[in-house]
């Protein structure tokens, strides 16, 4: 009998041990949820590394979640507002100021900072701060360059990219030709239909020539100064004389139908694909044209960021620093080999000096980022809303119904006006 | 002892069976309660008035509370009184071109759609084969909308269009259907129109079925031709429905702006062309963060939209809906 109680009584003391060991277990795993915008295919290099990261330390789960670049402002705002938001997000700069406004956002530990600000190159680390606070890890970069078919300037007889604000006019004057209808079937110079193609290029073209497009404490803009004023007035010539129109966008420089474009490096991917074999011989990239002066241009970049709700703040930067250093002696860190397979910069300075950036197309924007001609997108209050508004008045001078002039003070009226509502 | 015992229940019972006893009347059980004309009704209907309580009339509420303070979503929301109702009518630059071309599409859409709808709905009634036909027209009505913005931009392509190809052979120019700030609006309206026609067609043709034959042969033994046929008694006759498809396309063409969102990246171009108020009112809201001024947009859409019914239901009446 006795023997029977004490085998009985083992068990179930052995029964209890399991059941309580394995609830402690359970609850010691924290999850962190990541959300970003790209795709399973695209993050796969990061999908694996989270894998590995989960079997280095077994009391983490991580659970990644995608949301199109469209749709992701919306989702955190849906998550927040559900109680179910992400522990880290990876966020476009210009998001932040409002992000960060609300609190929304967590500030990384100051030893992370101190790795942030001494492993990234300024401007990226520049896009990830605002008013002087970092507010996470900067990744994608991308970069505005001239982009120009060496073909069809060859043909046209240009052997070289234009250099001056002059040149690009006379040169796509050259090659732009009409079909029978009167629509232009062969552009010199494309501009595109969604905002950053008319105001991340105005921002280019006014970093060309050496002057910012905001004032330094980002509450008013310099829309109305004399560079600006000139930029607008060219676009607008350009549409007026026949060099472009709304109908000739940046898709056409893919197809082979336009000569002349300004372009982030993001577009490498697809050219690529479209002019295979003939892309190193097709496709040239030069700085952007200015009035002769020191090289400029505009970059922005993507930040991993922590929400400052999460319950695991703390193992979630841990996380980001391991995602963002290489690991077991790989030459690039997990984020920066899935933005290498994606053909994207990223400001990690190791990361970049291990990627291949050698070609032709890729060295000019990597030229650009390191010697600082490359200045980071103002993150300004309500960024997409001012960019809008911008574009709207742009767009007045490329249809003819307004004066450089006009439009500029127009859209400087109006964007100073949601500047004045931050705090 | 007493003259009278107590019954099972305590109560005590008369001595003599000539005694009087009125009981109480039976206690209405649950079933029968809730079974009552009074109850039933109420109990039938609750499910639909909880539905619409939780999603109609809370939200209205909580969007007209929103509608009065500034709320990004991600903080609390801060008192403003009526001070988005006051910068949305005097002070910004973009409202009212929005509700110029809300009109412009609702009112293009009504003045296209709905006769070219009454018309095809009377022939194909007396085609053969209307149900192929009807069938054929609804097939947009089916379609993803952005499968049908794809289609369109395909075939308004400046360049490489159908139809510009086709003005091409016919020696004609190639007007910028989506591209020109002065065509893309029409061109939505033309998409919109194509879309609704077969929804459109369906509810004349159901309207067309309720005329009694009777009116047209009393009125053909009269000597009304074809024409006078349509006009003297099917116009008249449909009105009842033409007052339905009016005001049902009219709150839709107000509040619609998908195929706008769709067709033109979100942008609302070229040069906010085809930016209706809804779409407006999209951007406001999700991209730029403004809830609250969002919401006082949508309550001034909500005036203008009931203002308009209520001035359609009044024409209507007056013109012949009530005499049939």
């Amino acid at each position: 009998m006795t023997r029977i109680l004490s085998k009985s009584s083992f068990a179930a003391v052995l029964a209890c041990t399991t059941a309580l060991t394995g609830m402690a277990s359970a609850q010691d795993v924290k999850t962190i949820k990541i959300a970003t915008h790209y795709n399973d295919a695209q993050m796969a290099p990061l999908l694996k590394c989270f894998d590995v990261y989960e079997s280095e330390h077994p009391d983490i789960k991580i659970e990644f979640q995608q949301a199109s670049y469209g749709d992701f402002l919306q989702t955190i705002l849906t998550s927040r507002v559900g109680g179910t938001s992400p522990d880290i997000y990876n966020i476009y700069s210009i998001w932040v100021p409002q992000l960060a406004a609300a609190g929304t956002l967590a500030e990384p530990p100051a030893d992370l900072q101190d790795w942030i600000k001494s492993s990234y190159g300024e401007g990226t680390v520049g896009a990830a701060t605002i008013n002087g606070t970092l507010w996470g890890i900067p990744t994608e970069l991308s970069v505005y360059q001239l982009l120009y078919n060496k073909k069809m300037l060859a043909e046209a007889g240009f052997d070289a990219p234009p250099a001056t604000w002059d040149e690009p006019k006379k040169i796509a004057a050259a090659i732009t030709t009409t079909n029978d209808q009167g629509v232009i079937d062969r552009a010199g110079y494309v501009y595109g239909p969604s905002v950053a193609n008319a105001v991340h290029v105005y921002y280019s073209q006014m970093y060309a020539d050496g002057t910012a497009p905001y004032s330094d404490d980002l509450r008013s803009t310099n829309f109305t100064s004399p560079e600006s004023i000139q930029i607008v007035k060219r676009q607008g010539e350009l549409f007026s004389e026949g060099i472009t129109s709304n109908t000739n966008i940046t898709d056409d420089f893919a197809a082979g139908t336009a000569a002349m474009m300004i372009a982030a490096n993001w577009n490498k991917a697809e050219l690529q694909q479209n002019f295979g074999d003939a892309f190193d011989s097709t496709v040239g990239v030069a700085p952007i044209p200015n009035n002769g002066g020191p090289a400029g241009t505009m970059l922005y970049s993507f930040l991993w960021a922590v929400d400052s709700t999460s319950q695991v703040k703390d193992e979630s930067w841990k996380l980001l620093r391991w995602l963002n250093e290489a690991q077991g002696g790989a030459s690039l860190s997990c984020t920066g080999q899935m933005l290498s397979d994606l053909g994207a910069l990223t400001g990690n300075l190791a990361d970049l000096s291990a990627m291949d950036t050698g070609d032709s197309f890729t060295a000019p924007f990597i030229a650009a980022t390191e010697s600082g001609a490359a200045k980071s997108q103002p993150n300004i209050w309500q960024a997409a809303e001012n960019d809008r508004t911008l574009r709207s008045y742009i767009e007045q001078v490329w249809a003819g119904n307004m004066t450089a002039e006009d439009a500029m003070a127009a859209a400087d009226a109006e964007v100073t006006s949601v500047l004045s509502e931050q705090q | 002892m007493s003259d009278t015992s107590p019954d099972a229940t305590g109560r005590q019972l008369p001595a003599t069976p000539h005694e009087l006893i009125y009981p109480e009347p039976p206690r209405k059980t649950l079933g029968a309660l809730l079974g009552s004309q009074k109850i039933a009704p109420w109990l039938f209907l609750s499910p639909m008035l909880a539905f619409g309580a939780i999603f109609f009339i809370l939200p209205l509420i909580y969007a007209f509370y929103i509608s009065l303070t500034r709320w990004d979503s991600l903080s609390p929301p801060r008192w403003v009184g009526l001070d988005h109702y006051k910068y949305v009518l005097t002070m910004d630059p973009v409202f009212w071109k929005t509700l110029w071309n809300t009109m412009y599409f609702a009112a293009g859409s009504i003045g296209i759609g709905v006769p070219l709808a009454m018309v095809l709905a009377h022939a194909f009634t007396r085609s053969r084969g209307q149900t192929l036909w009807r069938s054929i027209y609804w097939l947009p009505m089916i379609t993803n909308v952005v499968a049908v913005a794809y289609i369109w931009k395909f075939v308004l392509d400046d360049r490489y269009g159908l139809l510009n190809r086709a003005l091409g052979v016919l020696g004609l120019g190639a007007p910028g259907w989506l591209t020109s700030p002065t065509l893309a609006l029409t061109s939505v309206v033309l998409i919109f129109v194509w879309m609704q026609l077969g929804h459109n067609m369906l509810l004349f043709s159901a309207g067309l079925a309720n005329i009694d034959e009777s009116c047209y042969e009393a009125a053909r033994l009269d000597g009304a031709n074809e024409r006078q046929l349509f006009t003297e008694i099917t116009i008249p006759l449909l009105m009842p429905t033409t007052l339905f498809v009016l005001i049902t396309n009219f709150i839709s063409g107000l509040s619609y702006f998908t195929l706008m969102l769709v067709l033109t990246d979100g942008n609302g171009g070229p040069l906010r062309s085809t930016t209706v108020t809804g779409l407006y009112m999209y951007q406001m809201a999700f991209s730029d963060l403004r809830m609250g001024r969002a919401s006082a947009v949508a309550y001034v859409l909500f005036a203008v939209i009931l203002v308009i019914t209520l001035i359609q239901l009044r024409v209507f009446r007056r013109g012949g809906v009530e005499a049939h």
